[in-house]
């Protein structure tokens, strides 16, 4: 663990090293996400400056799930984002052999070879939405909900990583495994929104098929004190059982790759 | 003790039989018909440590199918693989930190990074020890001449520059068992040279066991004591590289200087014509089925042979011959 | 003359008769976005729904025009998300831009002929995704010819308004590396001034006038707003004329920004 850590650190400053090289690309790189959340925000502005509540949530209220959501999507896009490509660039070409003969774990290798500037827009954007919304509405940053926060944020990351991890297997039958996360991916344009203003069977997906909802509307509703039950609690639960079921695809995918070798 | 050491390895790969066209296509996605075809067919051969071998054969032969289940990419469909006394797909890790590996022109290396930041990275994954790290550098400049590489980024080396980058980093954690696959493709004599010379040293300083494929016949003269040949997923022949020329090269080339236009001749049985010009008569013979003095006899009934030679076959002709399949001829014969 | 004609036009046929190969060989990407824009309709719905729930009309719009409005944008917003800026950077990247403009067809005339073929197979393609939102989701369509008529002609104009200004903003390729994140902020900039996310009647002053500077509501809001019974046919002739007079403008900006950008290559040699 010691040993990963210390070597993601490694891979970490060389990847720094090469996106000092280019350092507009980087500045346009990593602004350019927070582009289309800005261009959501302000619809959410243009549409709610004109009525009381969405559902009864506040502007601020609904700030509050899509800074969060956002936040968690810029962990899976910084950290994670040879997922997407995995198949294109690595299987493909053949690269992925090479990870296959170094000592170290394959995976571990995808996800540290680029980490990805790209999501650093979401971050910030992020970031500056769910400090204006806690502090338009008067929420108390103590240490527990710091702690809460960054549990929540976290999970959502996991939760990302998990779901973008399960279906990038896939590029071990399909080789081309973009579209089918594409469009799991997709789905979290849902929880940038209450869950309360989708039908029932919208809310039960974004629950338990698709765990979105544990990266923005759960805990927003928490630090809220909107009763959302056990369920205020739970995500972590739910990352680490997306997490392990996400591995095991892998695990199933990489089988199946140093048996056939496609 | 073998270093490394197959038995009766095979690999067989299923593949969807297509036909072709928008018909075949849909036909095959509905119900699909397979195939099995074995990349490497029941290959045993034992290579023991300090050993440099040409793993030669025709693009498709099963050269890389069996380099990776040597490295542990691969799992075997049937037989075994031991790399040090490892199986090296269930200890994946295990094998990884003592053998190295260069496939061919996909780099290692960190495109956009300066060499030494690579190597550096490199070094850290493969737990080199600082101080051994320092020295393995010292030790790799004379015939590497690292020092003037170190600082430019990949993307802009030249392609031997590129190969002896990659060959550093290949062997920074020095690894008891190398494959290389084609070290020396698209390189100029000078950095060809440059290249074996590092192998070569690699080898004899510090035993590091060698297996080489590649289609440069300067690469096997000069580094490989030993060739296994492998066809179609057999192994088809492993040893010293002189007994090839015994055991493959049946075929001779006779050529007859003569006086007056070889064209009306009447060629004697068993044997093909070469070349074609109007006083000269190059003939190919199989010598398990006739001998040069039948031939020879047989050419001077019919015209007056003013001088004529005999010509062995070279390494380079019989290798040849392997890679445009003559050797698959050879099989269907009772050898002599 | 007229031989070099329709030598021409033989030319860009047989260049437009390639997209809809190209479009049938990325099937999984034609099924997969199909989805996708089910779901975010899915979610526009419901989050308009909501919003309607404690108002009667916004902007002027009762909530059977937005939900309209809101659910054919949705539908022609690929248009805005082309990447044109990907294109030419892998052109210049592999040296393929100077082959290309070696053609004996006008460079951009060819772009702009594909452009509008895939146009075409777009409209065709995109047919099932009306079909499902009326069934399901709530989209009225008129009855009336006219206002498909003012629909399809504004958005020929309006698609080639957007096919320009992609057209100039791809000639950033030639000065930065970085074109997934210019492309990025090109869709992010062109869907909302587009009206793509709100209708543009909604947006205070200052917004709307920033959103009517810009060229991309001419290719989104315009035209899906005679479907959406928002704006009536007899407006036709005035946003026409206003079409025109980007298409003009637009037209030749672009090529004097294309001609400007491409000497950074050439000076360069690159």
């Amino acid at each position: 663990m010691r040993r990963y850590l210390s070597l993601y650190g490694v891979f970490f400053v060389q990847r720094l090293k090469i996106l000092m090289e280019y350092r507009v690309n980087f500045l346009i790189g990593a602004t350019s996400t927070s582009f289309l959340q800005i261009g959501g925000v302000l619809a959410m502005w243009v549409v709610m400056r004109q009525i009381p509540s969405l559902n009864g949530w506040s502007f601020d209220e609904v700030l509050l799930v899509f800074g969060l959501v956002t936040i968690s999507e810029s962990i899976t896009h910084m950290f994670a984002d040879n997922l997407w490509t995995l198949g294109w660039q690595y299987i493909r070409s053949g690269e992925f052999d090479r990870f296959l003969v170094r000592p170290i774990d394959p995976l571990f290798h995808l996800l540290a070879d680029r980490f990805c500037h790209d999501g650093i827009g979401n971050l910030l954007v992020g970031t500056a939405l769910v400090v204006k919304a806690m502090s338009a509405l008067h929420i108390p940053f103590t240490v527990a909900t710091a702690l809460y926060l960054v549990i929540a944020v976290l999970t959502g990351g996991a939760i990302f990583i998990a779901l973008n991890l399960l279906t990038a297997s896939s590029a071990f039958w399909l080789v081309d495994s973009i579209p089918v996360t594409f469009l799991v991916y997709n789905t979290y344009e849902f929880a940038k929104y209450p869950l309360t203003i989708y039908g029932r069977g919208i809310r039960i997906a974004l629950t338990w098929l698709i765990p979105y909802g544990f990266a923005s509307f759960y805990p927003a509703s928490y630090l809220l004190g909107r009763n959302v039950g056990a369920l205020a609690w739970m995500g972590p639960l739910v990352a680490v059982l997306f997490m392990s079921l996400a591995y095991r695809a892998w695990k199933f995918g990489l089988a199946h790759y140093t048996s056939t070798g496609s | 003790m073998p270093v490394i050491r197959t038995e009766q390895l095979t690999k067989i790969f299923r593949v969807v039989r297509k036909e072709p066209g928008l018909r075949g296509s849909l036909k095959a996605l509905v119900r699909p018909r397979f195939e099995n075809i074995a990349a490497v067919n029941q290959v045993s051969f034992e290579i023991d440590a300090g050993e440099i071998v040409g793993y030669i054969g025709v693009n498709g032969a099963g050269k890389s199918t069996t380099i990776k289940m040597l490295t542990g990419i691969l799992v075997p469909t049937s037989g075994s693989v031991q790399v040090l006394g490892r199986d090296p797909h269930r200890q994946r890790v295990a094998n990884a930190r003592e053998i190295g590996a260069v496939f061919g022109q996909r780099t290692q290396l960190w495109w956009d990074l300066p060499f030494i930041e690579s190597l550096a990275l490199v070094g850290r994954i493969y737990e080199v020890p600082p101080a051994r790290y320092r020295q393995l550098l010292k030790d790799f400049e004379d015939t590497l001449g690292l020092s003037e590489l170190l600082h430019i980024p990949i993307r802009n080396m030249s392609l031997g520059q590129k190969m002896r980058a990659e060959l550093a980093a290949t062997l920074i954690h020095e690894p008891r068992v190398v494959y290389l696959d084609e070290p020396t493709i698209g390189l100029d004599l000078l950095a060809k040279e440059r290249i074996r010379d590092f192998i070569r040293e690699q080898n004899r300083g510090r035993g590091t066991t060698v297996l080489l494929t590649t289609h440069d016949l300067g690469d096997i003269e000069q580094l490989c004591p030993r060739v296994i040949i492998i066809d179609a997923g057999r192994l088809i022949y492993d040893g010293p590289i002189a007994t090839i020329k015994e055991r493959f090269g049946r075929h001779r080339e006779i050529t007859f200087e003569t006086s007056e236009a070889t064209t009306a001749i009447e060629l004697p049985r068993d044997c093909t014509r070469l070349a074609a010009e109007p006083h000269r008569l190059t003939l190919r013979f199989d010598r398990t089925r006739t001998t040069a003095s039948q031939i020879a006899a047989a050419v001077m009934e019919q015209i007056e042979v003013l001088d004529f030679s005999l010509a062995e076959p070279d390494l380079a002709s019989i290798v040849r011959q392997i890679y445009q399949g003559g050797l698959r001829e050879v099989e269907g014969n009772p050898r002599s | 003359m007229i031989h070099a004609v329709r030598r021409e036009a033989r030319v860009f046929f047989a260049f437009a008769a390639m997209v809809p190969k190209l479009y049938l060989a990325y099937n999984a990407w034609v099924v997969v976005e199909f989805v996708v824009q089910i779901l975010f309709m899915l979610v526009f719905v419901a989050f308009w729904r909501a919003v309607y729930a404690n108002t009667t009309t916004l902007g002027g719009l009762d909530v059977g025009q937005t939900i309209n409005y809101i659910l054919l944008a949705q539908i022609v917003a690929p248009l805005v998300q082309s990447r044109l800026v990907s294109e030419f950077g892998g052109m210049i990247r592999e040296g393929r831009i100077a082959i290309e403009l070696l053609r004996p067809v006008d460079f951009q005339a060819r772009y702009a002929v594909e452009s509008l073929t895939s146009l075409v197979v777009f409209a065709v393609q995109k047919l099932p995704l009306v079909l499902i939102a009326g069934a399901f989701l709530g989209l009225r369509l008129p009855s009336d010819p006219a206002a498909w008529g003012a629909f399809a002609l504004s958005l020929v104009l309006g698609s080639m308004v957007l096919f320009l200004t992609d057209w100039m903003f791809a000639c950033l390729a030639f000065y930065s590396t970085e074109t997934w994140g210019l492309g990025v902020v090109k869709i992010a900039v062109a869907t909302f001034f587009g009206g793509a996310l709100v209708p543009l009647q909604m947006m205070p002053a200052w917004l709307r006038s920033i959103a009517l500077a810009l060229p991309f509501s001419q290719g989104v809001a315009v035209p899906i707003s005679f479907l959406a019974g928002v704006t009536p046919v007899s407006d036709l002739g005035a946003l026409l004329i206003r079409q025109l007079l980007w298409l003009v403008g637009l037209g030749i900006a672009s090529r004097l920004v294309f001609r400007q950008a491409v000497r950074k290559i050439t000076v360069q040699g690159g």
